[in-house]
């Protein structure tokens, strides 16, 4: 090929040359050219190597479906050259070649194809088992496609949210239409043109046929009520008219994601040009006309220098004209309108050199054109549920019923001259704007919180009142007498079809998975029509009896990065956390939260608490503010146990139970008001505790009157613990801190180191006198150097989450989800006097009243080693005596400093539960210890005597 | 419904086994066709040198109007019963009947991971049988499976993981399974694609790795199974969808429902007769079963997956995450294949949605920030029948004569094999065999539920 003098329509700019380089050699094309044409214009034919024959392929359909034109640009693999802009300076490589395209040794598959027919490998390489692992790393040598550099950095890829009235999914002449006339109509639109421009096929059209372009194109880019998306797809329609945009062309992103809520979707992709099958067919030289045609007219090259077209319609016909008026010598043009048609294309390796015709004569010919019909890129359509027909007249499927805020126009709608698909077009724009506003209308009516509607009476969608487009007739070509490739990406030939339709992979869907054919990067929308005719006339059955596959989202593929974005799930910290860090803070990550593990010394930190006090920052303890006359009632059907008599000012501990009985969650709720709570949940808990709330709330219970506020992060919550602890929050606080005023479980509200609005109650997770703070956020780190100032001299120190963890499990304090799981019910923690069957109902009252009663439940039980320095890993399995058989397992461990030995929690049967059994760990390591059953949960001060004083 | 069901099996070893085996007697020799042609390279060379046709997979036959048994549901559960059925018991007279075509269930739509790491001790022996027949299932079947013992490895996010992780090593290991917890800098060796820094929003502390897992091609499961079960008489059916179930006898409304037996199943094609039914519907489970009057505790919900364009290959192994909710093989073809949990709501809808392939590909970029620019090719979804612990039921119903082997959810796939060949068992001896025993339904009635759920989340 070969770059033509300047031509009318083209929109390459001659004046700013772009060096390249392909497979390392430079080469030259010009801005506007894709690297397809620019590599065409520099006379490359060979573009890839077939993915199973490893056949040399050319371009065929030169725009972004074309199956043979995937190449790696830089670190960026599968690439649609017919479709990306080149760039200065872009290193563009063939993939899936080797040593090179020209020379590439796999292709001696093509000598034994007739072995490796589809699916072939479903019959071999079964023997001996041991060598199929060989076997597959070879096949996997065949994979197709580019490589990826999965070691490159992190890109820049975004999304957008929008609500247009109208989104228009194509801009040909019917999709630009459509535009202009529901803007008029006064509808916000998105147009959404999937390649660089719009125009859809005018671009590539004679002189008028361009100007119609620019006069609508120049509407709606002059349109202010249109927004128009070049280089851009509308990839998906989902529920009530959710649509996915992928912008490629943002000029700071990698991709874009839009998210479009449309009122009303109008689509028109126009059509896609079907290839022809017959043998031959993949030859580098043979084109679709439409890709000759942009070649040509959009970005002057010569496709050959002598050709044969095969006919069946008008645009068939256009391109002889082109073809002649840029000096290809056409040889033969075969009318298959007349019953003449392709049988062969011969050559050597790489080009086509002659055409076998169906009337037995043979033209020598570099190119040969088809144009046998098209494809109608139903997928948007599939998405909202439609299954369309085929119709025989005219050689393709029409969408049958779609929802009516749904419009379709231009080529899936019919056929008809330019004037006619604008004309369907501004019908369609006009009907989709009136149904957007209905759909506004009944919006605005439905949504309580909306401005109130003028008229609010429900209006009705508007009926389709548009004059329909004619389809025309065209002949049914699929196949020729001869055998050719189907699936160009996945080297399926109408051969292997047949061949699976014998073995009784006869339907489509069985076929298509059989074959793969349709299944690589086009998704079929070049593949199907021809896969369903040759399954068709393989089981002597019509194309409309044999039906189509359903077309799967997305429309063109997206990259994961637009479709992953930024990561919206930032790590959650206190307001004291960069305290902690500047004070040698280890951090964990607990959960959704970055928290101190310790300061350097966990178990010098438990010392400190059980003999001095200590502060731990305690804010990811979920947190949620309840007001409403019927608390009481919600917490009474969230706990298992009672709520309707705690006091102002009083605190309990509860436990929440799914419905099948298994502990989801624990903590402490407070009465800080008279319909006033505070309630805590783990940390962990605290989103699902929420959601599940709100679900009682909103589904079962909406009477009760129950506002539910998070406020786990507008509290800092600081836990101060230790015998000294009275003392020191004593200097911070007014409120009466004496034991009679504020006993165990109760809450007081007031100012503490002169913050307003704090609250505080006494609980004990560690096991000590404790007081645990809750301040406005913005106070928190005041608060707690205040405490580290005012308590210096009784010991204060802060501590993290290793020491509490210590100190709980010295208490016996399980957590859940570390000491429970998914399938422990409430009785296995040992709490059965929290479980009220006596309440008319709370959730999982149905499954605890059984599994109360249930003595094979496993029990939670203390455990200690007899060897006091052995610390058996958390998820030791506890075995029977000598054998295998899984009893239980320790569930929690650790040193513990103020015993000076090994301690644990752990789940075991009820058979090895009972104080004093010896049960058998075994370690890690495989090695078996003994450890025994100990009477109480708690390993140190069982009766709680020092939380109390 | 615990004696409802002692009664049955007394009545199926007398009556209804006993009909088994006399038209068993008259099927024998009438059996087999024509010895169909073994698939092997030479076979292949043969005939495309000789320009040949194979034979159908499965042969296409005229529906009868009774059988000794039909199995509902041509997925990998109904047709290794079936197979089964007829290997080891030498029972042929089946059906197997299917609304649309053979794996157009969750057997043709899910992620094919197989491993037999599980939680529970009853959880391990069973998958681990499943994993010996995949083993030596392409040389059984005479068709290539292409089980890829690659490896399967579960990411561990936090500290809770970990300790999950280790829970899960620790039970293996006493059941002889291969799966052990790996560190970080292992955890690169096996897959350099996967970002260990630390310096991630969910790094990676550790992995449970399980070397004898990996991945199948679900849909040559599927034929394999199918071909089989042909070779040896039994019937495969497609579009023939079961609009009821015949009953008599039973408490409920048309003689359905506990105490009552079965006699046979209505179709699109007419009535059939049969004194076994096997549902093997999985996400349509529970429409099936409700034709007989049973209840099942099984809600269906979708199940997305997606693929992206094929690349070179670079991810060695299966890659789970269960924090992130999401899991990553490669094919042999270059694809990468994306999964996750199911979705939260239930339906019959197999719509994909784009939440899922946003979150999806957040998720994979998090575990692999260097493969942003490969492109989601496809979405899909399955139907998913989840029971509430994560574990199937398997095994006699209260009505004599119907079966189940449902509630497979998420992980079923794998279990195919073993619960073919523990069907077939229960069908032909009237006992429970004891490896499924743990999954009867009457378990739920009892309280006595497996302990997957705490594994299994996004386990498949
Ligand atoms: C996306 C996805 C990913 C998955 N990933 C994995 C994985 O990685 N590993 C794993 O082990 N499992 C996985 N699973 C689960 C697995 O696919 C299923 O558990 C398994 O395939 C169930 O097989 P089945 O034979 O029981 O049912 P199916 O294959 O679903 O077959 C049921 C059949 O019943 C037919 N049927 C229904 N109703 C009727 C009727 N009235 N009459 C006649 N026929 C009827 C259907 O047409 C269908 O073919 C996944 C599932 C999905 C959806």
């Amino acid at each position: 090929m070969q770059r033509l003098a300047t031509q009318p329509g083209e929109v390459i700019d001659r004046s700013r040359p772009l060096p390249f380089t392909w497979n390392g050699k430079p080469h030259r094309g010009f801005a506007g050219d894709t690297i397809a044409s620019a590599l065409a214009a520099d006379g490359v034919r060979i573009f890839a190597r077939s993915m199973k024959y490893h056949r040399p392929r050319g371009l065929l359909t030169a725009d972004y479906w074309d199956p043979n034109a995937f190449v790696q640009v830089g670190s960026d693999p599968n690439v649609r050259a017919g479709h990306r802009l080149l760039e200065a300076g872009m290193d563009v490589s063939a993939q899936n070649v080797w040593p090179s395209l020209e020379y590439d040794i796999k292709a001696a598959n093509g000598l034994v194809g007739r072995f490796l027919t589809a699916g072939f490998y479903y019959k071999t390489f079964m023997k001996p088992a041991r060598l199929w692992p060989v076997y597959e790393r070879v096949l996997a040598q065949f994979a197709p496609g580019g490589t990826v550099d999965y070691d490159s950095a992190h890109e820049y890829f975004d999304k957008r949210y929008t609500h247009p009235d109208v989104l228009v999914a194509g801009g040909g002449p019917a999709g630009m239409a459509s535009a202009i006339a529901a803007a008029d109509a006064g509808a916000s639109v998105m147009l959404v043109e999937h390649e660089h421009d719009l125009g859809g096929y005018l671009r590539w059209g004679d002189g008028a046929q361009r100007e119609l372009a620019d006069d609508l194109r120049a509407s709606c880019d002059a349109h202010d009520g249109i927004e128009v998306l070049r280089n851009a797809t509308v990839t998906g329609r989902y529920e009530d008219n959710w649509c996915a945009v992928v912008q490629r062309d943002h000029p700071h992103a990698v991709e874009r994601l839009i998210k479009a809520r449309a009122k009303t979707l109008v689509v028109a992709p126009g059509l896609i040009e079907r290839p022809y099958v017959f043998a031959g067919n993949d030859k580098p030289g043979v084109l679709l006309s439409g890709a000759a045609r942009r070649l040509m007219n959009l970005y002057a090259v010569k496709p050959g220098q002598r050709a044969v077209v095969l006919t069946a319609n008008a645009d068939g016909d256009r391109t002889v004209t082109d073809l002649e008026r840029v000096g290809v010598d056409v040889a033969r043009v075969v009318d298959a309108r007349a019953g003449a048609t392709v049988v062969a294309a011969h050559g050597g390796a790489k080009a086509v050199e002659s055409v076998e015709l169906s009337d037995g004569s043979s033209v020598d010919a570099d190119l040969l054109v088809t144009a046998v019909g098209w494809t109608a890129p139903t997928s948007l359509l599939n998405l909202a549920g439609d299954r369309p027909v085929y119709d025989p007249q005219a050689a393709r499927f029409f969408s049958d019923r779609v929802p009516d805020n749904i419009v379709v126009t231009g080529g899936l709608a019919g056929d008809g001259s330019a004037a006619e698909l604008v004309e369907h077009g501004r019908a369609t724009g006009e009907l989709a704007a009136r149904r957007a506003a209905v759909v506004a209308h009944t919006l605005q009516r439905l949504t309580s919180r909306a401005a109130p509607v003028a008229d609010d009476t429900a209006q009705s969608m508007p009926p389709d009142d548009r004059s329909p487009l004619t389809r025309d007739a065209h002949p049914e070509l699929f196949r020729s007498s001869t055998h050719g490739i189907v699936d160009y990406s996945e080297d399926v030939g109408s051969k292997d079809l047949v061949a699976a339709a014998t073995e009784g992979y006869d339907s489509v869907e069985l076929i298509k998975r059989f074959t793969t054919a349709t299944m690589g990067p086009a998704q079929g929308k070049l593949e199907t029509v021809n896969t369903v005719a040759v399954l068709a006339e393989a089981r002597g059955e019509t194309i409309a009896e044999v039906g189509t596959t359903v077309w799967r989202p997305p429309f063109a593929p997206v990259t994961l990065g637009a479709l992953g974005g930024r990561i919206f799930e930032p790590v959650r910290v206190s307001s004291i956390q960069p305290w902690h860090e500047a004070h040698g803070a280890r951090p964990i990550l607990a959960g959704q939260w970055v928290r101190p593990e310790h300061y350097g010394d966990p178990e010098g930190e438990v010392r400190n608490v059980r003999g001095n006090v200590g502060i731990i920052d305690v804010t990811p303890l979920g947190k949620l503010d309840l007001r409403g006359p019927d608390v009481a009632k919600l917490l009474a059907h969230l706990y298992t146990n009672k709520w309707a008599k705690l006091p102002v000012g009083g605190v309990r501990y509860g436990v929440m139970c799914a419905e099948d009985g298994v502990v989801m969650d624990d903590g402490v709720t407070g009465r800080l008001g008279d319909e006033h709570y505070l309630m805590t949940t783990t940390s962990s808990g605290a989103a699902g505790v929420w959601e599940w709330a709100e679900n009682w709330l909103q589904t079962e219970h909406p009477d009760w009157q129950v506002h539910i506020t998070p406020v786990t992060t507008a509290f800092t919550s600081i836990n101060v613990a230790g015998p000294n602890s009275r003392e020191l929050v004593s200097r911070l606080t007014a409120i009466d801190l004496d034991s009679d005023a504020f006993g165990y479980m109760q809450v007081r509200r007031g100012e503490i180191a002169g913050a307003e609005g704090c609250f505080m109650w006494r609980i004990g997770f560690t096991g000590e006198l404790s007081y645990e703070l809750h301040v406005p956020s913005g106070y928190g780190l005041a608060v707690w150097e205040a405490l580290l100032e005012q308590g210096a001299d009784l010991g204060v120190a802060p501590f993290g989450l290793e020491a509490q963890r210590i100190m709980r499990l010295e208490k016996g304090h399980f957590i859940v989800g570390q000491d429970t799981d998914g399938l422990t019910r409430m009785p296995t923690v040992g709490l059965n006097p929290l479980i009220k069957l006596d309440k008319p109902d709370f959730a999982g009252k149905v499954e605890l009243r059984e599994a109360v009663e249930d003595d094979t439940l496993p029990r939670l039980v203390a455990i200690q080693p007899d060897d006091p320095d052995i610390v058996p890993v958390e998820a030791s399995q506890i075995v029977r005596a000598g054998t295998n058989e899984i009893l239980g397992r320790i569930t929690s461990s650790r040193r513990s400093p103020t015993l000076g030995r090994s301690i644990c929690l752990g789940q075991v049967a009820p058979e090895a539960a009972a104080p004093g059994t010896t049960l058998t760990v075994v370690l890690t390591t495989g090695q078996r210890i003994s450890a025994k059953v100990m009477e109480h949960h708690a390993h140190f001060d069982p009766d709680g005597e020092r939380q109390r004083v | 419904m615990v004696s409802g069901m002692a009664t049955f099996r007394a009545a199926l070893s007398s009556a209804s086994l006993g009909s088994v085996r006399s038209s068993l007697g008259a099927r024998v020799g009438s059996g087999g066709a024509d010895k169909p042609p073994r698939y092997s390279a030479a076979g292949l060379f043969i005939k495309g040198a000789r320009r040949e046709e194979w034979p159908r997979v499965w042969r296409e036959v005229d529906l009868a109007r009774s059988y000794d048994a039909i199995i509902i549901g041509g997925g990998v559960h109904g047709l290794a019963t079936a197979y089964y059925l007829a290997t080891n018991h030498g029972i042929t007279n089946v059906a197997v009947l299917d609304k649309a075509y053979l794996g157009s269930g969750g057997s043709g739509r899910n992620t094919a991971i197989v491993r037999s790491n599980y939680l529970t001790p009853e959880g391990v022996a069973f998958y681990d049988r499943s994993l010996t027949l995949y083993n030596s299932m392409s040389t059984d079947l005479n068709l290539n499976v292409m089980f890829s013992e690659r490896g399967h490895m579960t990411l561990a996010h936090t500290d809770g993981a970990l300790r999950t992780m280790n829970w899960r090593a620790e039970v293996n290991k006493l059941q002889n399974i291969d799966s052990s917890v790996i560190d970080p800098a292992e955890v690169k060796k096996l897959a350099p694609s996967l970002d260990v820094s630390g310096d991630t929003r969910y790094p990676i502390l550790g992995a449970l790795y399980h070397p004898p897992g990996g991945t199948i091609r679900h849909d040559a499961v599927v034929w394999g199974y199918a071909r089989g079960a042909d070779h040896r008489g039994v019937q495969m059916h497609q579009r023939t969808e079961v609009f009821d179930i015949l009953c008599e006898g039973g408490d409920g409304p048309d003689g359905k429902g506990p105490g009552g037996r079965v006699t046979g199943v209505r179709t699109n094609r007419g009535d059939i007769s049969a004194p076994i039914v096997v549902n093997c519907t999985a996400g349509w489970a529970t429409t099936i079963s409700d034709m007989a009057g049973v209840r099942l505790p099984i809600t269906t919900h979708p199940l997305q997956a997606a693929v992206t364009e094929p690349v070179k290959v670079f991810l060695p192994t299966v890659v789970v995450s269960g924090s992130l909710h999401v899991y990553v093989s490669q094919t042999d073809r270059g694809e990468l294949v994306f999964g996750a949990s199911v979705d939260p709501y239930a339906t019959y809808s197999m719509k994909g949605s784009l939440e899922f392939t946003e979150e999806l590909a957040g998720h994979v970029l998090e575990l692999m920030p260097g493969i942003g620019r490969m492109r989601l090719l496809r979405q899909w979804a399955g139907l998913c029948d989840m029971t509430p612990d994560y574990s199937p039921v398997m095994g006699f119903t209260p009505v004599d004569g119907f079966l189940c082997d449902v509630g497979w959810g998420t992980y079923g796939f794998k279990a195919g094999p073993v619960s073919g060949e523990q069907m077939a068992e229960a069908i032909a001896t009237g006992r429970t065999p004891k490896l499924i025993e743990p999954f009867a339904l009457s378990r739920f009635a009892a309280g006595d539920l497996v302990g997957e759920k705490g594994a299994a989340a996004v386990g498949h």
